[in-house]
């Protein structure tokens, strides 16, 4: 079997009539060769239910069978395919239907997907927003901070600074605390010299008072001997001396029975030999008792010495006592020196504290100079402000200056410009004329050459120009001097400008400092003038003094007088109604006069009564006084006498005279006197001694302490009169 | 009021003196009428500085403060005085409550050599004036004194000056840490007076 047309299936695939190959012709002329024999129908016949088309159906008569078969054979394949179609078809509707189901399934995912999608755009929508407001919270947080930072920056710097001052004051303290530490260590060097010489004197006066112990107490032992040895020579010279006063008594009885023998040999009037010789015995007898007597008086006169040493004796006894007592009380002496040395030692750091003081004594004087100072600063500032005035003055005259400099200055250089621009002018005024007379020459050249007959003419042309150009010139050379004078001129007035400005500069800097310094005596002033309104003073050149004010006095002495007076207005009243009772009815007045009368007895009475208890009263306050007065004296060792008296400008003061129990005489006495709560010290003759008024400065000017005075007067009068 | 020349812009140390003094009358008559040291009824209205003036019409207060200005036109015609000082005090304790101060420059040149100054009348009544009204606005903010108070005067004089009958010499009578209010001044060109109240710190301001 020839092939002559392709495969129904290709052919149906490409919708072309099979006769194509067959006339080898063109698709167009194809349908000139189609015979119609068979029908439709017959295909029909074969029950193809396949859509076949009218094209596909025709064929010749040669192909039929060929075509037949080949039809049926495509027919059976295309069954097949159709069934294949079909059953694809069918498993294609599955795989729809399943796709569809899927696609279902697929858009419900869709639809999920879509809904989560929208669900997660609004949750990234929210979470957007939220992430916008923590950005914006951030970003605020992130200013503030930044704000903090420069702010801490700030601080830090401050800080910075603040440690830098620190370390700088540090750093001086360090300073001064070497300072200090180097003066302290001077300071207690100095200190555990004193000490060291104190503790040497300590020792020194130890040893001292032991050695004049041992003194004393050898005197003592030898004065002891020596009284005995005296007891002794007394007892024996009083046994002689009784012994020579009964001679003496016995001779002198045989002076007198001699002196009778003789007045009666006398009277006998014949003295014999014998009597002679006899008066002569009896006067070298006599002489022989003179000379005893005077033994005897020598022996009562040394009698009298040992007394005298018997009452030494017992006065070294006296000192030897208190010079235990004193080697006691050496012990507390101690004590009290090292506590004396701690506050010496507190007081000198104190002044050394103080600044320009190294003793004691300094410190009045610092005080002095500083109140001194305080004038002087106050004085300062006066002149400082007067100075601060002329200043401000001699301040304005420069601003006035400066200002007039300006002006001058401006005038200046507005002149070198108006001269600049001068010269300016002038130079091209030169410049102009130059070339105006070359031209001229260049001209006159040109006449001369051109026309000889013309030269009389131009001649006295050329002289008019020359004549011309030689002015010109001359107005030329002026113009030149004077443009040299001007920039001369132009100079000298840079130079003053200059020296304006720097004068300007100069007074500038002088303000300023003014300035400072008067800001500097502003701030002093403000300083003093607080101290002045607080009611500050110098007792160098001021005094405060006070009005006497008995205001309050004399209201409540007012009061008195109102209350005083309110009742003898009451009493007169009454005595008014009494006296008109006495007129109304005299009885009633006799009866009232009687009353009165008994009153005043009864009145008196009781005056006397009165009168005798202040008497008593007197008496008792007397003895009690005097008690009192007594046991001071006792007490404190002086006899203290009251006197009120008037000063000379009439204020009444009280004096006190105070005399020592141990005084050794009656000019030896303190005055004082007592006004309105202050008790002075009176100079007297006996202050003005140079040890006494030693002491009154020290006690009483310096320490401001009247009792300590006159206990240390007491202790040193009583030593005088006991060692004495 | 003193010699005053005929033309009113001449002043001279007397008048100078007794406008300062006269001042310090009336001065010392407002401040004991205004922080009520003495009762409101034992004073009587007056007419000067251009203002109604309080003055006292006990004796004794009137005669205290007479002597007063007395003595103080003496100093101030010697030049002699430095400030005056009116001191207020509790009755019971005595304890300083206040101390106005009235300080005083007084001009060398007039008082060794005799000139006269020049100013005009009426421009230091003003001054006086304002000084016035300060004091009597002053109890707005002076603590109340709610004690009975009595007054002294003080007077700081340089040292050569020979101390009068009726005074004594006295301590200054200082408050410790006092509360200052400087109020306004005036000059007669050649006296010029600062007046400044120093009062005790009350403990309620402080708490």
């Amino acid at each position: 079997m020839i092939l002559r047309t392709p495969p129904a299936r290709k052919r149906r695939a490409e919708s072309r009539p099979p006769e194509e190959d067959h006339t080898n012709s063109p698709s167009s002329n194809r349908q000139q060769l189609v015979i119609y024999e068979d029908h439709p129908v017959v295909e029909s016949s074969h029950g193809h239910s396949t859509p076949i088309s009218t094209d596909q159906m025709l064929c010749t008569y040669q192909c039929r069978q060929m075509v037949k078969s080949e039809f049926l054979d495509a027919l059976s394949s295309a069954e097949k395919q159709a069934r294949d179609y079909q059953s694809k078809l069918e498993a294609l509707s599955d795989d729809f239907s399943k796709a569809e189901a899927e696609r279902k399934k697929f858009r419900d995912q869709f639809f999920n997907a879509e809904q989560e999608l929208a669900a997660a755009k609004g949750r990234e929508q929210m979470l957007q927003q939220q992430l916008r407001k923590e950005v914006d919270f951030s970003q605020e947080q992130l200013k503030k901070q930044i704000q903090s930072y420069s702010e801490l920056e700030i601080k830090l710097r401050n800080e910075m600074d603040l440690r830098k001052k620190a370390e700088s004051s540090a750093a001086i303290a360090e300073e001064k605390t070497s300072v200090l530490e180097g003066k302290l260590n001077t300071l207690s060097e100095s200190i555990e010299r004193e000490k060291s010489r104190l503790e040497n004197e300590l020792a020194q006066m130890r040893s001292g008072s032991k050695l004049s112990i041992d003194r004393i107490s050898a005197d003592l032992e030898r004065m002891e001997c020596k009284a005995k040895n005296a007891e002794k020579e007394s007892a024996l010279l009083k046994e002689q001396l009784e012994e020579i006063k009964k001679r003496l008594n016995e001779c002198m009885q045989e002076k007198f029975e001699v002196e009778k023998r003789l007045s009666r040999f006398t009277s006998a009037e014949a003295p014999s030999k014998d009597a002679d010789l006899l008066v002569k015995h009896l006067q070298e007898e006599l002489r022989s008792y003179e000379c005893e007597v005077r033994e005897a008086r020598k022996i009562i006169s040394s009698h009298e010495k040992i007394e005298l040493l018997k009452e030494k004796l017992l006065e070294e006894k006296g000192r030897r006592e208190r010079a235990e007592s004193d080697v006691h009380k050496l012990s507390d002496i101690q004590l009290r020196l090292k506590e004396l040395e701690d506050e010496i030692s507190t007081w000198k750091s104190m002044i050394k504290d103080i600044p320009g003081v190294s003793r004691a004594d300094d410190l009045p004087l610092k005080f002095g100079a500083l109140q001194k100072e305080v004038y002087d600063s106050m004085m300062k500032a006066g002149e400082a402000q007067a100075r601060l005035k002329q200043v401000e003055v001699a301040l304005d005259t420069t601003l006035l200056d400066k200002e007039n400099a300006e002006a001058e200055a401006a005038l200046a250089k507005e002149r070198a410009e108006s001269s600049r621009s001068e010269i300016k002018r002038l130079e091209l005024m030169i410049a102009s004329l130059t070339e105006e007379r070359k031209h001229a020459v260049d001209e006159m050249k040109g006449c001369k050459s051109l026309d000889g007959g013309k030269e009389l003419v131009s001649g006295t042309i050329a002289q008019q120009l020359e004549s011309s150009l030689a002015k010109k010139d001359s107005f030329i050379r002026e113009l030149e001097s004077n443009l040299s004078e001007q920039r001369e001129t132009n100079r000298h007035q840079l130079d003053e400008i200059k020296l304006l400005s720097e004068r300007l500069n100069n007074e500038a800097k002088r303000i300023k400092m003014l300035e400072r310094e008067g800001d500097r005596l502003r701030s002093e002033i403000a300083i003093l003038e607080s101290k002045l309104g607080h009611g500050d003073f110098s007792s160098a050149n001021t005094k405060v003094l006070r009005m006497v004010n008995t205001l309050a006095v004399e209201n409540e002495a007012k009061q008195t007088i109102e209350a005083l007076q309110n009742e003898l207005q009451k009493t007169k009243e009454k005595l008014q109604a009494v006296e008109d009772l006495k007129k109304q009815s005299p009885d009633s007045g006799t009866l009232v006069d009687s009353y009165i009368a008994g009153k005043i007895k009864q009145l008196k009475e009781q005056i006397a009564t009165l009168e005798k208890r202040e008497e008593r009263y007197k008496t008792v306050f007397a003895d009690r006084i005097s008690v009192f007065r007594r046991a001071c004296c006792e007490l404190f060792g002086y006899k203290i006498v009251m006197d009120d008296h008037q000063r000379s400008d009439g204020i009444p003061v009280t004096r006190f005279t105070l005399h020592s129990i141990y005084a050794q005489s009656d000019t030896e006495k303190l005055e004082f006197e007592y006004e309105s709560g202050n008790m002075n010290f009176l100079a007297n003759e006996y202050a003005s001694h140079p040890e006494l008024s030693r002491q009154v400065e020290v006690f009483i000017r310096k320490m401001n302490s009247i009792p300590a005075f006159t206990a240390n007067l007491t202790v040193e009068s009583f030593n005088k009169r006991t060692l004495s | 009021m003193a010699s005053r020349t005929a033309t009113k812009d001449i002043i001279t140390l007397r008048g100078s003196a007794a406008i300062v003094s006269e001042f310090f009358g009336y001065a010392a008559n407002s401040i004991l009428y205004n922080r009520g040291v003495y009762p409101e009824e034992s004073f009587a209205k007056v007419k000067k500085y251009g203002l109604p003036m309080l003055l006292t019409q006990d004796e004794g207060v009137k005669s205290f403060i007479s002597n007063l200005t007395a003595q103080l036109s003496e100093w101030l015609e010697s030049g002699k005085l430095q400030r005056i000082v009116l001191v207020i005090m509790s009755k019971a304790t005595g304890e300083v409550l206040e101390r106005w101060n009235f300080s005083i420059e007084t001009d060398k040149e007039v008082v060794e050599k005799g000139v006269s100054r020049e100013k005009n009348d009426k421009e230091i009544m003003r001054e006086i004036q304002a000084i016035m009204r300060q004091i009597a606005s002053s109890i707005t903010y002076l603590p109340c004194l709610d004690e009975p108070c009595v007054f002294d005067v003080l007077a700081y004089t340089d040292t050569d000056v020979a101390v009068p009958f009726t005074w004594i010499e006295s301590d200054p009578k200082l408050i410790a840490n006092p509360q200052m209010v400087k109020l306004h001044s005036f000059d007669t060109k050649i006296h010029k007076v600062d007046t400044l109240v120093s009062y005790k710190n009350d403990e309620w301001d402080e708490a």
